[in-house]
């Protein structure tokens, strides 16, 4: 499955932070979340969990210049959020992704994320989660009780393209599980039931 | 909601009805009236601290108890631990086993369709039952013995013997989720599996699996952030001393 994003908050006040973390963990593309109410540990949470987002209030960057640059540095592929209050919300934050302040809808707030969510991971955004007949040939096979040896021979792909097929799989339809898989082949028609191992 | 001693339990379950099976766990019964926590505790003789550590944490995701939780004694945090088991094993997988008896669905897709349910269920409760095994014959008492001999004047010869070639990191790497399984399930009933012709049983059973899911996933954190880490601890300082 797609890595899924996440996020650290860096904010001070508890009644911010909360509000954040319950508008990111409705994300369903969402791992884990990190907080920090002071900038004591920012930079070795930054380097240790390297989060997708970093969600921080303006007002905790104003006194260091060239704040969002530094750790844009170091995090290569972070995406920027600043969080500002009523009196900032008009201002301009250069170097940063994305701003969102107090002021605004929840909705609002909900699509500018999503947005930028999406463009962190567009494979976990696509349309279709229609397997291909590839994949499907792999799901036959995983529920067959074939390993990934297995199928990379049968299907002379090598083992490494068996794994990504596997991953996508996964993604597309939510199951993790060979026996799982092996539910989805039969219901689906991929294979008879009386094909698969006898359950022992 | 921060529950405290003085919250009425009546309250606590209104707002949560997550907390019902973990009440009852302790061996609380339902009618309590308008007693606090801090009472009913005491009606049972059941340690108060812990209580609250245990339905807070399991009340709101956010509270992180495990600090007090892992200043409890270790004996009480596993008779909490079996007393689930028995819940998966003896009350809620049977439970959902014979709701998927149940499911109907017209002509051929009937058996086809409660074979395919029920040989994936047998297939995961067997491996709730392994897994809960595992740690009751090995890796509870394991931990209980290193607690006694952690507080021991002298610990057991024998005991300190096997410590050096027996950890508690060995657990900790191979313990594994039990909800991927049912995860896989929800997926299944939610997506792919043609509608049953009763369907208030299809509603019923998700309805358990999220709230089997919902309470294994509070017991793997308390085996993972409480158990293993406080046992690591032990093991560590009793191994110094003994060395
Ligand atoms: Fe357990
Ligand atoms: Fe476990």
């Amino acid at each position: 499955m797609a890595d899924k994003v996440s996020f650290l908050i860096l904010e001070k006040s508890y009644v911010i932070r909360s509000g954040l973390l319950q508008i990111i963990t409705d994300f369903p593309e969402t791992g884990k979340v990190y907080e920090l109410e002071t900038r004591k540990n920012l930079h070795k949470t930054l380097k240790k969990e390297n989060p997708d987002v970093l969600i921080v209030n303006a007002k905790l960057t104003d006194d260091i210049p060239d704040f969002i640059t530094v750790i844009k540095e170091k995090n290569k592929n972070i995406k920027s959020v600043v969080f500002a209050g009523t009196k900032r919300a008009n201002d301009n934050f250069p170097g940063f992704d994305l701003k969102i302040s107090v002021d605004e809808a929840k909705n609002d707030i909900i699509e500018k994320l999503k947005k930028l969510i999406r463009s962190i991971r567009p494979e976990i955004s696509e349309d279709t989660n229609e397997l291909s007949e590839r994949e499907k040939d792999i799901v036959k096979q995983v529920a067959l009780g074939k390993t990934n040896k297995e199928i990379s021979e049968i299907l002379f792909i090598s083992i490494h393209t068996v794994m990504t097929h596997r991953k996508n799989i996964t993604r597309k339809l939510g199951i993790k599980t060979v026996s799982g898989l092996t539910v989805y082949a039969i219901l689906n028609n991929l294979i008879k039931i009386d094909e698969t191992k006898p359950y022992g | 909601m921060l529950i405290s001693e003085n919250t009425k339990l009546a309250e606590v379950i209104l707002q949560n009805y997550h907390l019902i099976p973990v009440v009852s766990r302790f061996g609380i019964e339902l009618g309590f009236g308008d007693k606090t926590a801090g009472q009913i505790c005491e009606k049972y003789g059941i340690d108060k601290v812990f209580f609250l550590e245990i339905i807070n944490a399991f009340n709101d995701k956010s509270y992180l108890p495990y600090k007090k939780l892992r200043e409890m004694p270790l004996s009480v945090t596993v008779d909490y631990l079996l007393k689930s088991h028995r819940y998966y094993n003896k009350v809620k997988l049977p439970l959902i086993e014979k709701l998927i008896e149940q499911l109907k669905w017209t002509g051929n897709a009937d058996k086809k369709n409660k074979d395919v349910l029920k040989t994936f269920f047998a297939r995961y409760r067997k491996e709730v039952n392994d897994h809960t095994a595992n740690e009751e014959q090995n890796v509870y008492p394991y931990i209980l013995e290193l607690e006694k001999n952690y507080y021991a004047e002298t610990p057991d010869a024998d005991f300190t013997k096997r410590l050096n070639d027996k950890s508690i990191s060995y657990y900790a790497d191979i313990h594994d989720e039990l909800n991927t399984s049912l995860s896989d399930l929800k997926n299944i009933i939610i997506k792919y599996l043609h509608p049953a012709d009763n369907k208030e049983i299809t509603e019923q059973i998700l309805t358990e699996i999220f709230r089997l899911e919902k309470d294994m996933t509070d017991h793997t954190k308390l085996e993972e952030n409480v158990i293993i880490p406080v046992a690591k601890k032990m093991e560590d300082k009793l191994k110094r001393k003994i060395n």
